[in-house]
């Protein structure tokens, strides 16, 4: 015991130049004005809190993190992955053709009945609803005729004509 | 095993307890003035534990601002069971762990200047002139694979030695902090000196 006491005590008279080691001067003057400063600018949320936090809300991220350190033969695979489908990309959408034709006319067509469906109801008054009374909030829609892109006149969708009367007292 | 304490750093400026606690009960009506109070007194204590810890000024620095910010956000759920400074001291070891564990595998270290009585310790001046068998190293030297040997530390063992052998705290006020037993500090005491002893071979050779 006294044994292993003696041979720690060296290295205990080694540790004591630990409390040597001081910082800056002055820094102790001006460390409680930051910290109370910082309290009442409420900014707590230095970026290594954020840090903190989101890695407490989200550990898989940190797993992730972790797994490039580990092993940073992952990075480069991950970073190729993420080129080539950026490149990829680049490609599909540069070509025209990419999409067939019948696709995109089905498309044109499903896209321009329900606009059609819109604009009606707005100018159909309801049962209760006095005639007088009957406004559009949306007139333009229902004066201009409904075309679809590239100006095909959609067949569903026709002019409605819109009479407004303004009630006399 | 039982070893002896090294006589705990009696600070005649240390609160009495009153005190510390009507500081407390100031600052949870919202007296940053007393909050000011605590910060000046615990600042040090708890700034050169993190450093210890970490090697690192700049890390340090930030982790104990935000310790202090985290005590002053938390000091409504403080219950009172310990004593301020121990309580004060967990959250800056549990934020100081946190933080090793994350930076784990980066370590840079920024280590504090030596202030002008290092080079007057007795005990220092032997370790570089008598007991060193490289005489040629300095005591910036040493210091440097002083804080090398103490990195290579796990974070508990690391603790231990930094609030047992540099801080002066007795086994009892690190069982709390640590929120362990006695035994077990002791234990990790006795295995992180003979780690520390191992890597610091070169300069503990006796004469």
């Amino acid at each position: 015991m006294n044994q292993s006491e003696n041979n720690f005590e060296s290295l205990r008279r080694l540790l004591a130049l630990k409390r040597h080691e001081i910082p800056p001067p002055g820094y102790f003057d001006d460390f409680p004005s930051q910290v109370l400063s910082r309290i009442r600018a409420g900014e707590a949320e230095t970026p290594r809190a954020m840090a903190d936090r989101l890695f407490a809300e989200a550990p898989w991220l940190l797993n992730f993190f972790r797994v490039f350190e580990a092993k940073p033969a992952f990075v480069g695979a991950f970073a190729c992955t993420l080129c080539l489908l950026l490149l990829f990309g680049i490609i599909y959408a540069g070509r025209p053709d990419a999409m067939p034709k019948t696709a995109l006319l089905a498309a044109m067509t499903q896209s321009a009945v329900p606009l059609a469906d819109v604009t009606a109801p707005v100018l159909t008054p309801s049962p209760g609803q006095q005639p007088g009374l009957m406004v559009s909030t949306n007139p333009v829609l229902s004066l201009e005729p409904v075309v679809t892109l590239f100006n095909q006149q959609n067949p569903l969708a026709q002019p409605v004509s819109v009479s407004f009367s303004i009630p006399s007292n | 095993m039982i070893m002896a304490e090294p006589a705990a750093r009696q600070d005649p400026e240390s609160p009495a307890p009153a005190d510390e606690e009507a500081l407390v009960r100031r600052v949870r009506l919202g007296d940053l003035e007393a909050y000011d109070e605590l910060v000046r007194r615990y600042q040090e204590r708890i700034y050169a534990t993190i450093y210890h810890m970490t090697s690192n000024h700049e890390d340090a620095n930030d982790l104990a601002q935000e310790s202090f910010i985290k005590a002053f956000q938390a000091l409504k759920t403080f219950k009172g069971g310990s004593s301020f400074y121990t309580w004060l001291y967990r959250i800056a070891v549990n934020k100081t762990i946190n933080f090793l564990k994350q930076r784990k595998n980066r370590v840079h270290m920024s280590l504090d200047d030596l202030d002008f009585n290092a080079e007057h310790d007795p005990d220092l001046v032997a370790f570089v002139s008598d007991k060193t068998p490289r005489r040629e190293a300095g005591l910036a030297e040493l210091q440097e694979k002083l804080n090398a040997a103490m990195l290579k530390l796990s974070e508990p063992h690391r603790l231990v030695v930094v609030l047992h052998d540099v801080q002066g705290l007795s086994h009892d006020e690190i069982a709390k902090i640590m929120d362990c037993n006695i035994g077990t500090v002791r234990s990790r005491l006795f295995y992180a000196r003979q780690q520390l002893q191992g890597y610091l071979s070169d300069y503990l050779k006796p004469t």
